[in-house]
């Protein structure tokens, strides 16, 4: 595929704040997602305010009506659509505000809406109207030229992806036998994709992911292109972008003609691998084009219901565990009871948050908050009180967070209200528990003759 | 625009904590960063990673991939939590007063 038209003028300042909007563009916006259905939940919002106590914003900030999830909506995509699009900067600059600022989009008020109306969809929808005037967040902006230049968010290039997978190959080797991390393997069973942030910042995620499917014996490569699942540019609402990455994904999972597409702990890498990217790009049926599966799902499988890979009952987590619900898994994708047995299998005392699987509240983190930057970090910690208190009642010592954006924010929420806990991934648990069979323990003898070349004493 | 004091100096920072301007840096704040981190001494390992940081983010204007980091310095990954507990990105960088990088982080 060859890289997309540009379409997204540079991050606007205030100062150019009169300049005409493209009226013709926003209403295209409004008429063509969904305009029809985005008028009729509009129209029968009954303003019942039973969305509004189901939102962390809301609840956190004193319950402040204009934080009500239909106060949301109607303050922003609702003026778009009465306005018939006629808004101008100024507007769009406010709306950002709410439509960044105050939500995450983790729809647990549609859960509670007597008419089922996707919150989140809406919100979409004037995202992607600001962001087709180039107001947008200035860290969605960066990433989604990042996207555009290079096909990841975080601007890696194809050598030091590749790279940092033989590096983590080498390390993580060191611990159990003969491990590889093989790439562009044809016709294997999962084509293993990630978040950039794995190889850029934290590449022990690969090494570890490598050592459990490893360990399982799996059929399984990473891939040369295509390798980042996640998509920032969904969070900004540009469409076009959003496309991208997963096109590139698809078509290389393709060419390789393996099974499945594997997903990484994360959240929204997941939502638009499995559910939002055909729309993206289009395809008939909504499907993608081969099944994609979450590290949960694969783990909940090796673990709980297939055995292939054995924890050790001595190492079993003795200390209270408790695990979030990424929005993005339980609410959006069903995958809330794996998460649990999957901790009962890893931990002997596991304590359920409340209120928990679909209707967990969100991190605080979602729908682009941790990437959009600084400038939302001081109201990050401010709606994360409900989580940092949800947490707090477990009593929990160990978190597992199986979602990087849950991760970092559940990281910034343990310092912020001192809650002493311990953030960690599934595959990090799994890693220091399981059973490594015989054949996979390194011999001594190997790491014998390496002392003299790498030796270095005081450098200066 | 947030503050922080440190030895009678004030540093602009983002709400992360990560410096505003990398101009700005000097040696106390990576001091500054130090006690945040709860870093008991820093020693020459630790000045070689920010040393290492700062030059590769004057000519390339990002953090370098920790990959490349523990290239040239030598240090392994294990080795580089040792010394910055926090990670490469949000205690080294924050240390060597490089910006929060983009992305998922």
């Amino acid at each position: 595929m060859t890289e997309p038209a540009e379409e997204i003028q540079a991050q606007e300042t205030p100062e150019q704040d009169d300049r005409p909007v493209d009226l013709k563009k926003i209403q295209s916006i409004l008429s063509s997602n969904s305009g029809a259905r985005m008028r009729s939940w509009l129209d029968i919002c009954a303003r019942c305010g039973l969305c509004a106590d189901s939102c962390f914003f809301y609840l956190a900030n004193d319950k402040d009506p204009k934080l009500s999830p239909a106060y949301k909506v109607k303050s922003t995509v609702g003026e778009m659509y009465k306005r018939k699009g006629r808004v101008d900067r100024k507007f769009l600059r406010e709306a950002y505000e709410v439509l960044w600022g105050q939500c995450t989009m983790c729809r647990r008020c549609s859960m509670f809406c007597p008419f089922g109306i996707d919150m989140a969809a809406m919100i979409g929808v004037g995202r992607a109207v600001c962001t087709s005037q180039g107001i947008l967040p200035a860290g969605l902006a960066k990433a989604v030229e990042n996207i555009r230049e290079t096909g990841n968010q975080m601007a890696v290039s194809q050598e030091d992806w590749l790279e940092t997978c033989e590096w983590m190959a080498e390390e993580y080797g060191e611990e159990i036998a003969g491990l590889t991390i093989p790439v562009d393997k044809k016709g294997v069973k999962y084509m293993f994709t990630v978040n950039p942030r794995e190889p850029a910042f934290y590449p022990q995620d690969v090494g570890m992911m490598a050592q459990i499917l490893h360990v399982a014996e799996e059929s399984w490569t990473v891939p040369s292109t295509g390798w980042d699942s996640t998509n920032l540019a969904m969070f900004a609402a540009n469409k076009e972008m959003a496309a991208y990455p997963v096109k590139l994904m698809y078509d290389k999972a393709l060419e390789l003609g393996v099974e499945q597409i594997l997903v990484t702990e994360c959240g929204h890498a997941y939502r638009s691998a499995a559910f939002e990217g055909p729309y993206f790009l289009g395809l008939p049926g909504g499907k993608p084009p081969l099944p994609v599966k979450h590290s949960v799902q694969l783990f909940w499988e090796y673990i709980v219901r297939d055995g292939r890979i054995k924890i050790d009952p001595e190492k079993k987590v003795t200390v209270p565990v408790t695990v979030q619900d990424p929005c993005n898994q339980s609410r959006s994708a069903g995958l809330s009871q794996m998460l649990r047995e999957l901790s009962q299998a890893l931990c002997a005392d596991f304590r359920d948050m409340n209120p928990n699987r679909e209707f967990n509240h969100c991190c605080g983190g979602g729908g682009g908050f941790i990437p959009m930057g600084a400038e939302f970090k001081k109201r990050r910690m401010i709606s994360g009180k409900i989580k940092a208190e949800q947490i707090k009642a477990t009593g929990a010592k160990i978190i597992i967070v199986p979602c990087h954006n849950c991760f970092d924010q559940i990281t910034d929420l343990n310092k912020e209200y001192e809650l002493g806990l311990k953030v960690v991934s599934f595959k990090e648990l799994i890693c220091e528990s399981m059973i490594i069979p015989e054949k996979f323990i390194p011999k001594e003898e190997d790491e014998e003759p390496a002392s003299q070349p790498g030796d270095d004493g005081g450098e200066e | 625009m947030p503050t922080v004091e440190y030895k009678g100096k004030t540093y602009e920072v983002d709400e992360d904590g990560f410096l505003q301007d990398p101009e700005k840096w000097d040696k106390d704040f990576a001091y500054y960063v130090k006690e945040e981190e709860g870093i008991s001494e820093l020693n020459e390992e630790h000045w070689k990673v920010i040393n290492y940081l700062q030059d590769y983010y004057k000519k390339n204007g990002i953090a370098p991939m920790v990959r490349i980091m523990t290239k040239v310095t030598g240090f392994k990954l294990k080795h580089i939590y040792e010394l910055f507990p926090s990670g490469p990105g949000k205690g080294a960088c924050k240390m060597a007063g490089l910006a929060k990088p983009t992305g998922c982080v």
